[in-house]
């Protein structure tokens, strides 16, 4: 049997076909069609398995990422939404935190709500900060608006209150009107999408939900109709912001969680392979055209956040914490006014793309900075499929970069590097340094078609040991698919001071939220021996704002268990603050349940042949520059001819299809049983054999 | 040394991602609200002679706050008093090179290979450092000695150790000094963070790379601010504002500048302002400074890197004893106001030369409330502070912002289910004021409206505000916005208006405070304004179709066709 994955992003649909049996994976890749996505889906579809002669019938899986709803924000296009709220609170939206965007340009705009102020609708109710209902929602009152708004061509409500995370009965009863009255309309309720305290973040993220709802929903059906006439039986499953992936109906239910599922695939298809190959801390690191996503993996598992926005505006939900950065292999270098090199963010893009496609671009990018140093072949890339000029690449930087500043081109273009590494660098220091983690306890997983040019050097700069390239760098995100649990959190806040905690109050508020979801996991059709729960607590010195997640132990909750998690709590604060203090008052926040469905695993392919020595795989050999050598003469290696190899000596370059990677002098690597570069980027310590 | 164009760029993104490092510290170590969720706080990293090389402020205040500290530690101590693990601390305006008290400062000298080479500092705005009124905030002061406790530059770790008896002597001196307490760690934490980076980057270039790049980081942002400067024509222009009061019976109080731009430099002379004044709005050099470094950069190039080479192409002239520029023993705690109205009047002056890059006057207050009492619950004493946002000027081609923080301040508000859970207070409404946004061709942004209401026992409350009386102008035949205005018990026999500079007012059991914010000017006739624009603000009730009707030349037949917000 087959799985498939279809991963679309703005230039290119991938499509990763994998054999449940022996592992062996094959990607394809075509130009997405962004009027309608589902085209490319099919279509890619059809065409990967004729190419693998692979029977329709033989798919029991079929997941698919999407940036349906990312764009939709991006471009303003999901659903006529109208919201309904507490009175004298309409404009919570608007105001948001009350901070402008940018401190010092006066020309920049607060991104716009997504539902006019026009229907913003207020009915007079109010619940207290301890959970009692001061006002108790009208039936009538809500009737009314809802009456009102009907004659208004509204698609969708979003319904949230205040503290109706403490109690959801007015929120309740409006729903219930709706669903009496108006059966058809999209709605979410915030108690319901986001259980969670601080009201402008669950109003932002109920609000997103329902604003994506009716659109994606007609995507879903549109995509299912498409995948059915080219044959395809199972249900697609969609990626999450989460890292998991959700059966259509519950995405359609939650979008939101939807919002940035983009790089969250690639982090799932990075650990699988990276857990396989033996490694559980690292650091994923996805270099792209335009932007590199950068995230943290400790012990296998990927750090969450719910502080993220989705194009400005916040979205609460849990998701695999990707830090973005605006540079990537298209990111133009130029000499700024007062003679500092700038790499970014404008970018180049595909097209025209960097000066060596001659599509109009006169500008240095990324790219032709690697060109120039050789690092890339001179004369084609992806595979021949585009030729290319380093001439141009020479010329421009000279003109643009050496020339002005007194350089040799050379040197020029390794400042290009240079500068965009250390954009890198400053940005794997946030998500490590910053929250308490050394980067040399971690091994940088590179991957997108820039990160394995870019990855020992910057590995280097942050004292990382270990670099890890995947065999197909360019797919990983398409392979995260295929590899990703069915998965949904469930939150509670009770804010319990924990001197006064006793274990039954843990265990009231963890257990209906793993009864919620096993009620949730069984609607994915997940059998009981698949289902798993991850439970944390969100705990905090009392007056803090910010809290500290802390396992919940598996079972029943115990007075043990409880002292344990102090200690833990004293741990995180240590970790991620330098100082914790032991006699302060301490308070539980939320609770949090993962409910995951474990999908089975496929075993990955292992390389057959085995070789001595390198020298098989050598196709060529060309003069690349490096800073700590100079130009020195490479050979280059052909990705697809290693076997697995104990020890392949830098400098070297290794190219395949979708990616170049750069091995610099004084380091090594090893090809692994899967096929995996294993780089050692100090040149010392021992191969993954002998270790 | 020669540093290139590269060093340059990868060191400065080091020094920068050093600053960044110690503010993400600080803001989740934290404990006060006031830190970590409106992040009053800021880090920046000088050479070993005090001048900036990189600064992550998260308000343009604090640019002053932090420019006068290394000198000031430095006229204190001889050098071979500095040893490696001491920390500074330091809060006076006059003595310790801040802008007001509740902004303590934290600074600790890098050694290395013996040697200062660096300095790394962090400030943070405290809830309450004593005097007389809770937040010691007020704005009717009428000495500094009311305001709480000056803290000159001392050391408050020597040699790596805490010396308790300073840290004993400030807490003593505060109100709910276990949060003070908290916050104080967090800035230690912070300054040990930064050393330990700054210590790294020495390691690996070497002291003489990293000092030479320093020096080439400020000259590099000086030549981009002198390059700007030289696109502007020469030319004198002056502008004048008002401040409401001084908060103890003398006002309006009438403020000037006049911009003198000269080929690569620009002069700000403040010399022709009123004597500093009794109240607590008289603004000290240092954040005299922030002001016009801030109003300058935004509008002259807001890419400017955050060092302090730029500093060196404007000249500031005023004299001891102004209003601006105060000195000893002059009230300053409620100087946030005046900084904004020296930023406004930096954006009219320069509205006459480069009218494509400023905006209208904006709501530039920075209003805060602390409310002071014992909660009816706990029996504890609490402090309770919050700051409002209004409207934001309008510019040449689009409305202002509306509901944002302005100019020299960007603090977030409390989320309302946080206040409420741990204060005894109740929100009841938190709107936008329709008609606050100045018309014009481009409107004004609109302010907001707060209506708090106290459960269950007395409450005392300070209130710092202005744009009460002068509202913010607007510029090209745009309208001035709303002023704002304070009310208590609103819709009851005692509704009473409060003056904008008023400590100590007592709110009883469950009556109600409402803050009204300014909202902002317009931008050109609003006769020229797009139709289309003014259909829409009306279908949203961002205008009243009285405003339509009266400033935009609407006819009650064109009201008519329109679906005007509320309309039943």
């Amino acid at each position: 049997m087959y799985r498939i994955g279809i991963d679309v992003g703005g230039t290119f649909t991938d499509v990763t076909l994998l054999n449940s049996e022996t592992g062996a994976y094959y990607t394809y890749k075509l130009s997405s069609t962004l009027h309608d996505q589902s085209e490319a889906i099919a279509n890619g579809t059809k065409e990967t398995l004729a190419l693998y002669g692979v029977p329709v019938e033989q798919l029991e899986y079929f997941g698919h990422g999407t940036t349906v709803a990312t764009n939709m924000i991006i471009e303003r296009k999901g659903a006529k939404t109208a919201l309904i709220t507490t009175k004298g609170f309409r404009d919570l939206l608007e105001i948001g935190r009350q901070t402008r965007p940018s401190l010092y340009d006066i020309m920049e705009d607060k991104p716009e709500t997504l539902v006019r102020r026009a229907l913003r609708c207020e009915v007079d109710e109010r619940t207290m900060a301890d959970g009692t209902i001061l006002r108790k929602v009208n039936r009538d009152e809500v009737l009314r608006v809802l009456s009102q708004l009907k004659g208004k061509g509204v698609e969708s409500l979003a319904v949230c209150f205040l503290f109706s995370f403490l109690n959801p009965e007015n929120e309740r009863i409006v729903e219930q009107c709706i669903k009496e009255t108006w059966p058809e309309v999209y709605c979410s309720v915030s108690s319901t999408i986001l259980p969670e305290f601080r009201e402008f973040e669950r109003l932002s993220t109920t609000v997103i939900n329902s604003y994506l709802g009716p659109r994606m929903k007609m995507y879903i059906h549109n995509l299912q109709d498409r995948i059915r006439q080219v044959g395809v039986r199972v249900e697609p499953y969609i990626t999450q912001s989460n890292g998991g992936v959700m059966s259509i109906s519950s995405t359609i239910q939650t979008p939101v969680q939807t919002a940035l599922s983009g790089p969250s695939a690639g982090v799932m298809g990075a650990i699988y392979i990276a857990k396989a190959a033996g490694f559980q801390d690292i650091i994923t690191y996805d270099m792209g055209g335009t932007s590199t996503d950068v995230s943290l993996v400790k012990g296998g598992i990927a750090e969450y956040t719910t502080k993220r926005k989705v194009c400005g505006l916040p979205s609460g939900v849990p998701m695999i914490d990707v830090h973005a950065v605006g540079a990537g292999g298209g990111s133009i270098a130029h000499i700024d006014n007062a003679g500092a090199l700038k790499v970014g963010p404008e970018s180049a893009g595909a097209n025209p793309g960097p000066v060596a496609y001659n599509l109009g671009n006169e500008q240095p990018v990324v790219t032709d900075a690697n060109l120039v140093l050789g690092r890339i072949n001179p004369h084609y890339v992806l595979g021949g499929r585009l030729k290319i000029d380093a001439q141009l690449s020479r010329a421009a930087m000279k003109k643009q970069i050496a020339d002005p500043m007194g350089l040799s081109v050379e040197a020029a273009a390794q400042g290009v590097i240079s500068v965009v590494n250390s954009n890198m660098a400053r940005a794997i220091r946030v998500i490590t340094v910053e929250k308490g983690h050394n980067p040399s306890d971690f091994t940088l997983v590179a991957y997108g078609g820039a990160g394995p040019l870019h990855a020992v050097h910057l590995a280097q700069e942050m004292g990382i040991r270990t670099v890890l390239i995947p065999p197909a760098p360019g797919a990983l995100c398409a392979l995260g698919l295929l590899t990703a649990d069915i998965k949904k959190s469930y939150v509670k806040t009770a804010l319990i001071p924990y001197d006064q905690a006793t274990p039954e109050q843990i265990n009231q508020a963890v257990l209906p939220l793993m009864e919620e979801g096993s009620r949730w996991l069984a609607s994915e059709n997940v059998p009981e021996q698949r289902r798993q729960f991850h439970n944390v607590a969100e705990m905090r010195y009392v007056g803090q704002n910010y809290e500290l997640q802390v396992e919940i132990p598996a079972g029943l909750v115990d007075q043990a268990d409880l002292d344990r998690m102090k200690e833990d709590f004293f741990r995180a604060h240590e970790m991620n603050y330098g100082y914790y203090n032991p006699n302060a008052p301490v308070q539980f926040v939320n609770f949090r349940s993962e409910a995951i469905g474990q999908v089975q695993k496929p075993r990955l392919a292992e390389l057959t042949e085995h070789m001595e020595t390198p020298s098989g795989a050598v196709i060529d050999h060309r003069d690349v520059y490096f800073e700590e050598s100079g130009l020195v003469r490479c050979p280059v290696y052909d990705r697809s001819k290693f076997g697995r190899c104990p020890r392949v000596d830098g400098p070297c370059i290794v190219e395949q299809m979708d990616s170049t990677t750069v091995i610099p002098p004084n380091t090594w690597f090893e090809v692994d049983i899967h096929g995996n570069l294993i780089v050692n980027a100090f040149g010392d310590g021992k191969g993954g054999d002998e270790a | 040394m020669k540093i290139d164009g590269i060093l340059l760029e990868v060191i400065g993104n080091t020094f920068m991602s050093i600053a960044e490092e110690m503010g993400a510290v600080l803001v989740k170590s934290a404990y006060s609200t006031n830190i970590k969720e409106r992040k009053d706080c800021s880090c920046a990293l000088f050479d070993a002679e005090g001048h900036t090389i990189a600064q992550a402020e998260h308000i343009p205040m604090h640019l002053g706050s932090l420019l006068g500290l290394i000198g000031e530690i430095k006229k204190n101590f001889t050098p071979d008093q500095i040893h490696p693990g001491d920390m500074f601390i330091a809060n006076d305006p006059y003595n310790g090179g801040g802008t007001h008290l509740p902004d303590i400062a934290v600074a600790s000298p890098v050694f290395y290979e013996g040697k200062v080479v660096a300095y790394v500092a962090n400030i943070a705005h405290h809830n309450d450092v004593g005097g007389r009124v809770p937040g010691s905030n007020a704005a009717d002061s009428d000495s500094i000695y009311a305001e709480g406790i000056r803290i000159p530059p001392v050391k408050i770790f020597q040699k790596g150790e805490l010396v308790e008896d300073i840290l004993n002597l400030i807490l003593l001196n505060c109100r709910v000094n276990h949060i003070r307490r908290g916050d104080l760690n967090a800035q230690f934490a912070c300054n040990r963070k930064g050393v330990q980076r700054v210590e790294d980057v020495c390691t690996r270039y070497g002291t003489a790379t990293v000092t030479a790049c320093m020096e080439e980081l400020l000259d590099y942002s000086e030549r981009k601010i002198r390059m700007a400067l030289a696109e502007i024509p020469n030319g004198v222009h002056t502008f004048s504002d008002y401040l409401d009061s001084d908060g103890v019976g003398s006002g309006p109080i009438k403020l000037s500048v006049t911009v003198e731009i000269k080929d690569q430099d620009i002069a700000l002379d403040f010399t022709d302002n009123p004597d500093q004044v009794k109240g607590a709005i008289n603004l000290p050099l240092s954040a005299l400074r922030a002001a016009v470094y801030y109003g300058v950069r935004s509008i002259v190039d807001p890419s400017l890197p955050a060092n302090g080479g730029y500093y060196r192409a404007i000249q500031i002239k005023t004299r001891p004893g102004c209003i601006l520029g105060c000195t000893e023993p002059a009230a300053c705690a409620g100087r946030s106001d005046t900084a904004q109205r020296v930023a406004d009047m930096v954006f009219g002056a320069m509205s006459q030369v480069v009218p494509h890059k400023v905006m209208a006057g904006s709501n530039s207050s920075i209003t805060g409330v602390y409310f002071g009492g014992v909660d009816p619950k706990t029996y504890e004493y609490y402090v309770y502070m919050e700051t409002f946002g209004g409207g934001s000027g309008a510019r040449f081609n689009k409305d202002g912002l509306s509901c944002v923080q302005v100019h020299m301040t960007n603090t977030s508000n409390l989320p309302i289910e946080s206040m409420e859970i741990e204060f005894p207070y109740m929100v009841e409404q938190y709107t936008l004021v329709p008609d606050s946004g100045g018309p014009g061709k481009f409107r004004g942004g609109l302010s907001m409206r707060k209506d708090i209401r106290v459960l269950g026992h007395d409450s005392q409350f300070t209130i710092k505000a202005d744009r009460q009386k002068t509202p913010p102008w607007g510029l090209f035949g745009g309208k001035p916005g709303l002023p704002g205005v304070i009310t208590i018990y609103p819709g009851t026999e005692e509704e009473a208006v409060i003056d904008s500079k008023k400590s100590g007012t007592t709110l009883k059991a469950n009556g109600v405070l409402r803050c009204q914010m300014p909202g902002a000017g317009g931008y050109g006739d609003p006769m020229e304004r797009d139709r289309a624009l003014i259909v829409h603000d009306l279908e949203e009730g961002y205008i009243t179709p009285e405003s339509a009707l009266r400033d935009y030349g609407l006819t009650e037949d064109e009201l008519e066709q329109i679906d005007v917000f509320g309309k039943a």
